[in-house]
């Protein structure tokens, strides 16, 4: 399809309820504006388009999760003596609630996944140079704060592996200098996981990172809209210029829709074939179990202060590697700011090398963490 | 002369002027302290002639140092001859080591004589310190007295099997003395012990039967929650054995000699010997300690009953109990067996060989008493099937990745019911036993319904997930000609 196309035709102008619809809406709230806004917007088609499909299946999952954490929330106990018995509830008793659960957990597990490609397939194009620096740094607060979310979601069900891997996930936190034992004293909401770091946690799960999310979600969604999607180096050009894109509306979105479809359907198979277990009851006087892990996505992070010595000179190994982690972050975040190159129309070779490499680190010891 | 009647100075004085003309006489070996506090007659004197040192040719120098050669007093009794007057607190046992503590002394006297008596007494509960202080709180002449010492054979001693009880009792019978030491240690032993056994062939001069030292031990006596003690839980039985396991000591009396053979292999025995379970009773927990002797017949329930309170008052309350004393049955032993008791199980109910109630409750004379351990024996059996179906159907559910945790919980609730039924069978009442097995089988039966739910739920979502996959693909495969057909039309519109 070549640029030039025909907008997306406003409802017929006829007596049918939906066009009456459409006029009673758009004399309030003037939807025509949007409506051709839309009906201009194109999509670039080239060989790296599959790449866009990424943040839309995102969002669609995070609309799941908001979707199916109201619903959990109907029922879910927020405390110490309820919150394992509520879940269980919720398992056993509330119709289809073992569904609405493992969705849940899946859903926040394949999020993370997905928002994890579009980082990195938006890294590797370069799509966050000029002028999409502000879209990738939302983006990344947004990945963050799902790092977040699941942290704090993990704990939510009070069981055995979760109470444990918390306290080992905050004791690691707790290891930053300066910083490091207020920090913990505030995620713990004392010095040890008690019932009252399970309060904490709900509320940032279900309150704090919501409303932050959705704030920079709007900016990230206007930005994308109003900028429009990056294309590849080499590739850009004027639209009726022999460049090939496609309309946003309905051709882009519907294939979206399609994608969302499959996306349900995978997520719909693993709730059914591999039910989210629930597990122990955590008893805070019992003894840590053998082979406490992290959620799949912290395992690289656990992974690697497990292989640094636990004093680098006059430094402690494991304060040395948090560090690390919290310095490459900051930098992964600016990094729009920091490739010079992008600006100019070039691509750094030394970055895609970087990438690669953080990208195969990640694999192998989240590999190694997962079979060890 | 000051704290000297004039009766003693008469008397000295006599002594005085004796020695002095028989001196030519006397022959320099002979022992002058105790040829001088002989004619004194002295208390002393008198004890030490029956001594065993002074038989052993041991002279009043030997404890008290002077030189026992000289009939001179003066020099005798002089500081430059070593004499150092009575020794008193820790000097008493100090002067006894001396000789006692060192093998090269004692070895003239017998060659398997001990030597460790110092050190064990100062090891054991009575080597602490004396509420006087800065003594210990006995020495040797405590128990064994002093001039007068006896071999421990010797029935004139006051640790003679025959005499040591009234040794110890001397001050463990003492309340006021007790007191100053161990006020939450009872002093009525020596009471409890003359109603024993023990105590009673004791006092009928039975050297042979156990006082307080056979169990006790003489000198390196620890308190009973010691572990090392002989008499800690866990080394009671192989104490009592020391005379009970050993059949020539026991031969003149006629009780067995295998008890902690088969008390080893008990339930009870496993339980304290194998596991070191204190709460499992060892010989005293069911004999007694001091008041030690055999449960009688009409008395076994309340013994077993101590530990087991819950079977020993529903039989008690049962028509057994006055048919078993009607017949002079012992009570608990009769089923269960005493020394020996092994885990009760199902299978003592019923009327099969391995059952105890078709002992006495035959078909054809007690069929009433029959028909009841039948039924019982069926109801128990169809309890465990219930449990073992229950138990299938979760593990089963579990494997399917199901969330049965009620049924779980109710699992624990037939497993509960069925240990009670051990415990009301006592009762030998149909109603309370019917009450408790269908509290059984009302919990059994919710578990397994729950368990199959959850089976039949894990095959409804596999069909579930079935019809929404279609469902999902004809969307799928609808949107799909619906992007082919706009773009095929947008085409056609850009073609026009």
């Amino acid at each position: 399809m070549t640029g030039g196309q025909p907008s997306p035709s406003t409802p017929k102008k006829d007596g049918s309820i939906w066009f009456r619809a459409y006029t009673w809406i758009d004399e309030r709230v003037q939807l025509r504006t949007l409506v051709d806004f839309l009906g201009k917007k194109y999509v670039p088609v080239h060989s790296h388009s599959i790449w866009y499909y990424f943040g839309g299946v995102s969002l669609f999952l995070f609309i799941i999760q908001v979707l199916t954490g109201i619903l959990l929330l109907l029922y879910y106990k927020g405390s110490e003596e309820l919150a394992f018995e509520s879940i269980q509830f919720i398992m056993s008793k509330v119709e289809f609630g073992w569904l609405i659960r493992s969705i849940h957990s899946w859903a926040a597990n394949l999020f993370i996944l997905a928002a994890m490609i579009h980082m990195f397939s938006v890294f590797f194009e370069r799509a966050y140079r000029k002028p999409r620096e502000i879209t990738w740094v939302t983006g990344m607060l947004m990945f963050f704060l799902a790092l977040g979310f699941g942290f704090s979601g993990y704990l939510l069900p009070w069981n055995e592996l979760a109470f444990f891997a918390t306290k080992v996930g905050t004791d690691i936190a707790g290891a930053l200098p300066l910083i490091g034992e207020p920090l913990l004293v505030f995620l713990r909401s004392g010095e040890d996981v008690t019932g009252a770091t399970l309060t904490r946690f709900f509320g940032f799960h279900v309150a704090v990172f919501p409303g932050i999310f959705s704030v920079l979600l709007g900016i990230h969604l206007i930005l994308v809209q109003r900028q429009g999607m990056s294309e590849p180096f080499g590739e850009e050009g004027e639209y009726g210029k022999g460049k090939k894109t496609m309309p946003f509306f309905p051709n882009f979105l519907l294939r979206d829709l399609l994608l969302w479809l499959l996306v349900l359907n995978l997520i719909a198979l693993l709730a059914v074939f591999f039910p989210w277990e629930l597990g122990e009851k955590a008893d805070p006087l019992a003894s840590a179990p053998a082979g406490i892990k992290p959620e799949w996505y912290f395992m690289f992070m656990f992974q690697t202060l497990k292989y640094i010595p636990a004093h680098i000179g006059p430094f402690e190994g494991e304060q040395l590697g948090v560090l690390f982690f919290s310095a490459a972050g900051a930098l992964w975040l600016i990094i729009p700011f920091l490739d010079r190159k992008s600006k100019i129309g070039q691509k750094s070779r030394l970055l895609t090398y970087a990438g690669i490499f953080i990208v195969l680190y990640i694999i192998l010891f989240t590999i190694i963490g997962w079979m060890a | 002369m000051d704290g000297m009647t004039q009766r003693q100075v008469i008397q000295v004085s006599t002594v005085f002027f004796l020695l002095a003309g028989f001196h030519a006489r006397g022959s320099a070996e002979e022992d002058q302290c105790f040829v001088c506090h002989s004619l004194l007659e002295d208390r002393p004197s008198v004890l030490y002639q029956s001594d065993v040192h002074r038989r052993s040719g041991i002279s009043c120098s030997g404890c008290h140092g002077g030189d026992s050669s000289s009939d001179d007093m003066e020099q005798a009794m002089s500081e430059q001859s070593g004499f150092r007057s009575i020794p008193a607190g820790d000097e008493i046992s100090a002067v006894c080591a001396r000789c006692h503590s060192d093998p090269d002394a004692m070895k003239p006297f017998g060659a398997n004589l001990p030597t460790d008596q110092f050190s064990l007494i100062r090891g054991s509960v009575h080597g602490g310190g004396s509420v006087k202080g800065g003594e210990s709180l006995i020495q040797c002449n405590t128990c064994h007295g002093a001039h007068g010492i006896v071999r421990v054979k010797d029935k004139r001693s006051p640790v003679h099997p025959l005499n040591v009880v009234a040794t110890c009792a001397g001050c463990h019978s003492n309340p006021a003395y007790m007191r100053t030491y161990n006020p939450s240690l009872p002093v009525d032993q020596r009471e409890k012990y003359r109603t024993s056994v023990h105590g009673e062939k004791n006092a009928s001069g039975d050297a042979k039967a156990a006082e307080c030292v056979s169990c006790h031990g003489g000198h390196e006596i620890l308190r009973a929650e010691d572990v090392r003690s002989s008499v800690y839980p866990t080394n009671v039985p192989g104490t009592c054995a020391t005379c009970h396991g050993n059949s020539d000591y026991m031969a003149e009396y006629p009780i067995p000699t295998d008890q902690l053979e088969t008390y080893s292999g008990s339930v009870h025995g496993q339980a304290l010997l194998g596991k070191h379970d204190l709460a499992a009773p060892a010989c005293n927990d069911c004999h007694g300690n001091h008041a030690a002797t055999p449960p009688g017949i009409e008395s076994i329930s309340n013994v077993c009953g101590t530990c087991h309170a819950l079977n020993a008052d529903l039989f008690s309350k049962s028509p057994h109990k006055a048919a078993f004393d009607e017949m002079g049955l012992p009570e608990c032993e009769t089923c269960h067996g005493n020394h020996g008791i092994v885990a009760a199980t199902d299978q003592l109910i019923g009327v099969s060989e391995d059952a105890v109630c078709s002992q006495c409750h035959a078909e054809d004379l007690n069929p009433a008493g029959y028909q009841f351990a039948m039924h019982i024996s069926s109801l128990i059996d169809s309890l465990e099937t219930e449990e073992a179906r229950g138990t299938a159907l979760v593990d089963d559910a579990e494997n399917k990745g199901m969330e049965v945790g009620d049924a779980l919980f109710r699992l624990r609730d037939v497993r509960q019911a069925r240990f009670e039924t051990r415990t009301i069978i006592h009762s030998f009442n149909q109603e309370e036993c019917t009450a408790v097995f269908d509290k059984g089988f009302a919990a059994a039966s919710f578990v397994s319904g729950e368990a199959t739910r959850a089976i039949d739920e894990y095959y409804f979502r596999r069909i579930g997930f079935g019809i929404s996959t279609v469902i999902i693909t004809i969307l799928a495969i609808a949107l799909y000609l619906t992007i082919r057909r706009i773009e095929r039309r947008q085409k056609e519109m850009l073609h026009t």
